[in-house]
């Protein structure tokens, strides 16, 4: 067991912030708001990791300690949030595909400040920042800090979804008008979504640099926004449980693919082909899954026929 | 009922008017609704009723005259806002949230009477527990009262239209309003429904300190429950009384009936 956790400790560290990524798409889209700016939040987080560990607190030895990881985490939390709450209130007043437009060109304004010379000490310009230390002697440790991050999310997402705030949320989702009739102010809520999800990404932005080691402008790019929006749609969008599944299952099934061809359940080189076409899988499984499965692999119903029987 | 309370104006359109492109749906309407009063609104297709209660919740604002509810205006004031104030309503395309259950519905409608913010939500502090619970057990009486006991769990859009008419009522009188418009709660109902649904109205009045403005088509309905009604047509009021003065104004009889 321990060996399989050794042996695939940076897939399953990647699941679990694929799940929530996944989270951070699902949020806004609780109110309701289908924006795709998560990978933009996500690139900030990381370039506050790089910068920090590298530029302002940068360790000759490689090592990191974990209590500045923490405040990494922390500060990139806090910006996240505040650039939400400035990106949002004026996008947000767009609603459905209009909004998703106006979030990709939020992502791609991301992608263009990184690679600015004038931000080159700050993003490494187009080379972007290496050699980001590690908190950890293996990648397996990651799991101390994704494992409760993921379960603290979930829990928070689980209590919100009955409470006050997330009831308004869901109030919106299912009409705008009738929820604004009931005194429930749209403008805040969707404002309130959209920086619950930033804050998040942005986190998990954080994570990732030290996990991968470098980061750059390739980053949280367009292409991960589908990702996310492929883990939500496949996953299930009405529970929070919908993403985290959905997120963690996509991202195995390359890995998956390339067992199976180990092992020679599949034929080399198909198996081959799928493992390096993630975006083609996810593509023809969006397709699918809004055909077959619109609602997502997991639905409410499946807890409500779980709690009768 | 005192008659002191019954004269206090709650509600007072002055001029009010709203035109939409060339079409000018509401016309300088201008009356006055006392507290305590079943005011009927009715008037044929077009006529403006519906336009008019927009005007009052804030989905429209008027291009001119006036709304004062309670002594403060209404104009520039968001949906939400007014909902703050004291006025609910219900649609008369009905506009329930029908992918949740019939609590739920009338759980998000106990929105304005929470504090709960989204940080003491999520951490379950013993403040949210309790209103949470309070929400549910004012939801849980609202539904008993419209007689949707058994329906609890149902899933909104899964409940005949009656029941979902019903709902809808509970949903907004979860608000604790001041003034209800009902924008012709007893269409698609069966005649005994009807007549159900016409003595609740009267009995809430009696009980709640409840106002209640309504659209409905069906005139003997009207002329039953009212205090007094409005009659609306092209836009214009063409005449406002108590039911035995609407019932036999020439105004209004040509406006039903056609001129001769």
């Amino acid at each position: 067991m321990t060996q399989f956790f050794t042996d695939n400790g940076f897939l399953i560290v990647t699941m679990l912030l694929a799940a929530m990524l996944a989270l951070s798409l699902y949020l806004p889209l609780m109110a309701g708001q289908l924006s795709l700016a998560s990978p933009g939040f996500y690139a900030l987080g990381g370039y506050i990791a790089a910068f920090m560990s590298t530029r302002l607190f940068p360790s000759p030895d490689g090592t990191y300690p974990l209590a500045l990881l923490l405040a990494e985490m922390f500060i990139a939390a806090l910006l996240s949030g505040a650039l939400a709450v400035v990106v949002g209130i004026p996008a947000l007043r767009l609603r459905g595909i209009y909004l998703a437009l106006a979030t990709i060109a939020f992502v791609e304004i991301i992608r263009i400040l990184a690679l600015a010379d004038s931000f080159e000490y700050v993003t490494g310009g187009a080379i972007g920042i290496f050699n980001i230390p590690q908190p950890f002697a293996s990648q397996t440790g990651y799991l101390w800090v994704v494992v409760p991050l993921l379960l603290i999310s979930a829990l928070l997402i689980y209590r919100l979804e009955r409470t006050r705030a997330g009831r308004a949320f869901v109030a919106l989702r299912e009409d705008e008008l009738a929820a604004d009739a009931i005194g429930i102010d749209p403008t805040y809520y969707k404002v309130l979504a959209f920086t619950l999800g930033a804050i998040l990404a942005g986190t998990v932005g954080v994570i990732s640099a030290h996990l991968l080691n470098t980061w750059n402008a390739r980053q949280g790019t367009f292409d991960a926004a589908i990702n996310y929006l492929a883990f939500v749609l496949i996953g299930g969008s009405r529970s929070f449980v919908g993403p985290i599944i959905g997120g963690m299952l996509l991202t195995a099934l390359p890995e998956l693919l390339r067992a199976g061809a180990g092992v020679g359940v599949l034929p080399v080189g198909l198996a081959q082909f799928l493992a390096d076409s993630r975006q083609i899988i996810y593509g023809v499984l969006l397709v699918i899954g809004t055909i077959f499965l619109p609602q997502g692999l997991i639905t409410p119903r499946l807890f409500q026929r779980r709690r009768h029987s | 009922m005192a008659q002191a309370a019954r004269s206090e104006i709650i509600l007072e359109a002055r001029g009010l008017s709203r035109n939409f492109g060339g079409l000018l749906a509401v016309n300088n309407v201008s009356f006055a609704v006392r507290a305590g009063e079943i005011f009927g609104l009715i008037g044929p297709n077009g006529a403006g009723k519906t336009t008019l209660f927009n005007l009052i919740t804030g989905l429209n604002q008027p291009s001119a005259g006036t709304l004062i509810f309670a002594g403060k205006t209404l104009l520039h004031q968001r949906p939400h806002q007014i909902a703050r104030c004291g006025i609910a309503r219900t649609f008369q395309n009905i506009r329930l949230f029908g992918g949740l259950s019939a609590l739920e519905n009338v759980m998000i409608a106990r929105h304005i009477h929470i504090r709960t913010g989204a940080l003491a939500g999520m951490l379950s502090l013993p403040s949210a527990r309790r209103e949470e619970r309070e929400a549910r057990e004012r939801a849980l009486n609202l539904l008993a009262m419209v007689g949707l006991t058994e329906r609890t769990d149902a899933q909104a859009r899964s409940l005949p239209y009656g029941d979902q008419r019903r709902l809808e009522i509970a949903r907004a009188l979860a608000l604790e309003p001041r003034l209800l418009l009902l924008d012709e709660p007893t269409a698609g109902m069966t005649p005994s429904e009807k007549h159900g649904l016409s003595e609740f109205i009267r009995d809430l009045c009696d009980r709640l300190p409840l106002t209640v403005m309504l659209i409905e088509h069906h005139v003997p309905l009207v002329m039953g429950l009212c205090d007094r009604v409005a009659v609306l047509d092209f836009g214009q009021l063409i005449a406002l009384g108590d039911p035995a003065q609407v019932r036999s104004d020439p105004a209004v009889i040509e406006a039903y009936l056609g001129d001769e």
